[in-house]
């Protein structure tokens, strides 16, 4: 006699966890599947060289959401973020203004940086040494992002309505959200539209005239997209460095103690510990259904599991296309769920260090090297990057996005060693004809990398003792993210709110009863952000009357 | 004459297309209406020039399908001697390998060449020409309908917004879905889930980009596509229709309707300044410091000019004067003029000169389109630009007449050229002829020997533009058509039904909406606006 659940959960990712977590804290006898060894899908911890400990895809957080973290009891369960602070950006000599002056007026190492850090003061002083205008546009623009950040909180939790739908009581988050619009200013009203609709290098350019913060402010609007940063829509990604909330402190960013699988252990704990059942090597083959009901699933072993719900963390295309059998969703759902647009942007390069780096712009070790370190010197310089990848070539100087993660947790690696996590754009899924596959190009890809590192700190090369490169061939061969992209989707204009995953199905809802969507495919989308899996646990709980509890 | 003591109901700054729409309409609304242009011709962008002794080219814009068939319509232009002629050939678009895609005015004739194409496209194409025209009707309500008052909604605007959620129903389900999904979308991502094409897709994908600073991967470039097509036939081969006498004919056809209907129009009269009092617009003051009152001052300049130029700052204010400031006017557009000795001859088009009676498109692709865009970012002019062209002498003689026998003119939109170049490529002035001769050389490529055969070439670029129609950063469409400027937010949030700034002050030029091209349709829907302020009589 097989096992029985009230709801199986299809991945061990942090949404596939997180709605796990909520359903069996309602006490729903819940089982969670994951197909790896380790827990976590995009956010785990794996040693992937003796000693050293990587954040091997996602590697920082700023956006889970904080009800989760009070609800289920993260910091109990093991949850520990370290501030991350400050961004570094490296300049070529005779980019940007001539070298800066140390106090002894001897020449602060080779070309230019810009370094913003969390002590406004101190950035704003930064910044005046680049431009007046820029500095004092800095505090408005800071102010008038944290209002528009605060207006747009809600919409994270809103279940989107089907507009084409003649039930108008979805609609009402809507009327709520159409009332706080009201209460904006005219100037914020326009920004918000701003935010929505222009591309991140122009909505900037509003503001700042200084190229490299221009850069490396967009650059938070293309990461995980296929987009560059003069692409329209990329300006309201802008938005969630500043929704970023750890101890309810906007704008701050931090890595997971023990790197983001620490961030997936904690919810795993919490889930175990309101009951559910967390089963590893566990690889769904199947979803089951019966008279176009979901019924279970099997695994691959053969084993089957019955389930009044399946809960799918894993994306849209893998579910429907992957996981039912032909047939079992009629043609145009199945033809929308083909066209929903994954084309995997990103790639990562881990690096194990014998020693930190130096930067020939701001030399030897320091503060600067504790926070994220941003290879975008211009904006030129990032759209130049997209061009590459536009026609299917890798970026050959791409933007890297560095993190040192042993600098504020040394137990990442041996003393004295260091771990290097470098996100890089762009690295496109679809390479172009005649250059191969990506496993022909990972290596000159990795070469890449580690060149562009090199204009900016030259002695990295002698400092590595390990690489490991992951392209997005890698990401979906390891993870299972389609086309390895990071949000499980494009995060692009027509492929959000009430038309994520599919127009008419963005309420978690399929079109298969008891079949549910919680993970990145769905509104509000990628990031450690969890909110999928917390609304689909809680309208899953709604639809069958249980209190969410 | 003016109204009562001197004072007129409305003046209206410049006589561009849809100035003289608006014109024309408050006049007939039995406003008091003064036209000001600062040129010694009207019409603006829609006009027709002397390219050499007895060649006469379009100016700028060389189509006028879009024009409202309302308009045409409401003003008698056809009795004010507007002649349309309309080509079945709608585009054209020749490769160098002798290769071509044709899309006509008949949706079967398109089918039928595309089965030599792709049998697949052959099917898909009435599909969605089909969806393009469905959805271009409920663009086409929106367009016609003014955005609603979100400060303070009145009952006038629940109306309008019941209205359009009805037509937005009519859409049915999966169209209601459709558009909201389609509008944000990257053309080339838009033609890709209809067509396996490249050529195709290209042809099609034109008209999202065409004037934009924008390529086909740019998200957006879908919805000017469909509102391309919006109110009028263009479907998804787009319209293609001249004006006989270029579209010159259509500037003096609405001009003799708007003087018809009673308005004064005043040539090389160059507005300086829009007066105000107490945040109310009172009238305008010309360079030479002729001062001029009236109730209204109605704007056919763009929104920047108008804003920045002509108001006065005080009376603007700073927040609304850097929001004015921040307006995308990024013209990326230039305009080749050329007289030909001869028809040249396509290597595509041999034995039939049909083909070159619409829409001339060398875009090879939809990479090579965004590469012509690539060079523009970071400013500099695209070495293999897009081209439209169009040889109006074929089927209207009459811009030849008095040519030497089988000379031709063609008129080509060009991009992409960048108004501002980079710091290393100099100033237009530098680079004007050099651009012209990019021109030629793509043409070569699909109409070899073309070059031989030119007797005259004008060069327009986005630089010239500005100077010559005052468009703002050379910007035909005033003001860029992204999501950032559309509806209710076109130019301005808060500032998006014709009412601009101060009262008193309307927008009817192409930065209102719902924008820009010879549609005429900001002109018509401002007129609305203001008879329905200042009183006057609705026919």
């Amino acid at each position: 006699m097989p096992q029985r659940y009230d709801a199986v959960v299809i991945g061990g990712g942090h949404n596939g966890l997180i709605s796990a977590a909520y359903l069996a804290r309602a006490g729903l006898k819940t089982v969670v599947l994951e197909k790896r060894h380790v827990l976590g899908g995009a956010a785990v911890t794996e040693e992937l060289f003796p000693g050293f400990r990587f954040s091997v895809f996602s590697y920082v957080v700023s956006l889970l959401r904080p009800e989760i973290i009070r609800e289920l009891d993260l910091p109990r369960h093991g949850l520990d973020i370290l501030p991350l602070d400050g961004t570094f950006t490296p300049l070529h000599e005779g980019e940007g203004r001539p070298a800066p002056i140390g106090p002894d007026g001897e020449k602060i190492g080779t070309g230019d940086y810009l370094w913003r850090v969390n002590d406004h003061g101190r950035t704003v002083r930064e910044l005046r040494r680049w431009s007046k205008v820029d500095a004092e546009a800095y505090e408005e623009y800071g102010q008038l992002m944290v209002d528009m950040a605060r207006f747009i909180k809600p919409i994270l939790s809103i279940v989107p309505p089907d507009p084409a739908s003649n039930d108008p009581r979805p609609l009402l988050p809507l009327a709520g959200l159409a009332r706080s619009f009201q209460r904006l200013t005219e100037r914020q009203q326009a920004v918000f539209v701003q935010l929505m609709t222009m591309s991140a290098a122009d909505f900037l350019g509003q503001w700042f005239e200084t190229d490299p913060l221009k850069a490396t402010m967009s650059a938070s609007g293309i990461i995980g997209t296929y987009q560059g940063v003069r692409s329209p829509g990329t300006a309201y990604v802008l938005l969630h460095h500043y929704m970023g909330e750890i101890d309810g402190a906007f704008r701050a960013w931090g890595i997971p103690k023990g790197g983001t699988g620490g961030i997936s252990n904690a919810i795993a704990n919490a889930a175990r510990a309101n009951g559910a059942e967390i089963r590893t090597e566990a690889a769904v083959a199947r979803i089951l259904t019966r008279g176009g009901r979901a019924t279970g699933v099997a695994l691959e072993s053969g084993e089957e599991i019955a389930a009044d719900a399946v809960l799918s963390s894993v994306d849209v295309r893998r579910t429907f296309i992957d996981l039912l059998e032909p047939g079992t969703v009629d043609d145009d759902f199945t033809a929308e769920v083909n066209r929903f647009k994954f084309r995997g942007s990103s790639g990562k390069v881990n690096l194990a260090l014998d020693g930190l780096p130096s930067f020939t712009a701001l030399p030897g070790e320091g503060e600067h090297l504790r926070g994220a370190i941003s290879l975008s010197p211009s904006i030129d310089d990032m759209e130049r990057a997209y061009d590459d990848a536009k026609y299917g070539h890798w970026s050959r100087k791409p933007y890297v996005d560095i993190v040192i993660p042993t600098l504020v947790d040394p137990s990442m690696a041996p003393p004295g060693k260091h771990v290097m996590s470098c996100f890089v754009q762009y690295a496109p899924y679809h390479l172009a004809e005649g250059l191969g596959t990506w496993d022909d190009n990972r290596e000159a890809f990795g070469d890449a990398v580690v060149d562009r590192i090199a204009e900016f700190a030259p002695d990295i090369r002698e400092k590595i003792l390990f690489r490991n490169v992951q392209t997005p061939l890698d990401i979906e061969r390891t993870t299972g993210l389609t086309e390895g992209n990071i949000f499980q989707g494009e995060l692009s204009l027509e492929q959000l709110f009430f038309s994520r995953p599919v127009p008419g199905w963005a309420r978690f809802r399929t079109p298969v009863r008891d079949l549910w969507l919680c993970g990145s495919s769905t509104h509000p989308g990628g990031g450690i952000m969890g909110a999928n899996g917390r609304i689909a646990a809680i309208e899953l709980l709604k639809a069958h009357g249980r209190k969410v509890a | 004459m003016a109204g009562p003591r001197g004072r007129w109901d409305a003046v209206v700054i410049g006589g561009g297309h849809n100035a003289l729409v608006a014109a024309a309409y408050l006049a007939r609304g039995g406003l008091h209406t003064l036209v000001l242009e600062r040129r010694e011709r009207l019409g603006g962008a829609a006009d027709t020039s002397e390219l050499g002794p007895g060649i006469r080219v379009p100016t700028l814009a060389h189509t006028v399908g879009r024009l409202r068939s309302s308009i045409q319509r409401d003003l008698g232009l056809a009795r004010h001697g507007l002649s349309l002629i309309a080509p079945e050939v709608r585009v054209f678009a020749p490769r160098a390998d002798g290769g071509a895609v044709t899309l006509w005015s008949d949706v079967a004739a398109t089918v039928e060449g595309l089965r030599a194409v792709s049998s697949p496209d052959a099917a898909a194409y009435p599909v969605f020409d089909r969806r393009v025209r469905v959805l271009g009707r409920f663009l086409d309500e929106l367009a016609r309908s003014i955005p609603p008052d979100i400060a303070s909604p009145g009952l006038g605007d629940a109306l309008a917004g019941l209205k359009l959620g009805r037509s937005f129903r009519g859409l049915g389900r999966d169209g209601a879905r459709a558009i909201l999904r389609i509008l944000p979308m990257a053309v080339a991502d838009l033609v890709a889930e209809s067509f396996e094409s490249d050529a195709l897709r290209a042809a099609i994908a034109w008209r999202g980009v065409r004037y934009g600073a924008v390529g086909p991967w740019s998200a957006g470039t879908a919805s000017v596509l469909l509102m391309d097509g919006a109110g009028n036939d263009g479907g998804a081969a787009g319209e293609t229709v001249f004006a006989r006498g270029g579209p010159g004919a259509l500037s003096d056809a609405l001009v003799a309707a708007a003087r018809a209907a009673g308005a004064k129009i005043r040539l090389n009269a160059e507005v300086a300044t829009i007066t105000s009092r107490d945040g109310r617009a009172t009238g305008v003051v010309l360079a030479d410091g002729e001062e001029i009152q009236a109730r209204s001052v109605v704007s056919g300049a763009d929104p920047k000019r108008t804003l920045l130029g002509l108001l006065d700052p005080v009376a603007l204010g700073p927040s609304l004067g850097w929001r004015a400031g921040n307006i995308r006017t990024p013209g990326v557009v230039a305009k080749v003029n050329l007289a030909l000795r001869a028809l040249p001859r396509f290597i595509a088009a041999v034995d039939d000169e049909r083909l070159l009676h619409g829409r001339i498109l060398v875009a090879p692709g939809i990479d090579p389109m965004e590469r012509a865009f690539d060079a523009s970012k970071s400013g500099r002019w695209s070495e293999t630009p897009v081209l439209e062209a169009t040889i109006p002498s074929i089927v209207d003689p009459s811009l030849v007449e008095s040519a030497q026998p089988g000379t031709h003119v063609m008129s080509v939109v060009a991009q992409y050229a960048p108004y501002e170049l980079g710091a290393s490529v100099g100033s237009w002035d530098d680079n004007r002829e050099a651009f012209g001769d990019a021109v030629i050389d793509v043409l070569e490529t699909v109409a070899p020997g073309i070059s031989a055969l030119v007797s005259h070439r004008q060069i327009l670029t986005p630089v010239d533009l500005e100077s010559r129609f005052g468009l703002t950063g050379g910007h035909p469409m005033h003001v860029e058509a992204g999501l950032d400027a559309f509806y209710l937010w076109r130019p301005l949030l808060g500032h998006g039904r014709y009412r601009l700034a101060i009262d008193g002050l309307y927008l009817c030029g192409s930065g209102a909406h719902p924008g820009g091209g010879i549609t005429g349709g900001p002109g018509q829907n401002a007129a609305r606006e203001i008879l329905h302020d200042l009183g006057g009589r609705r026919r």
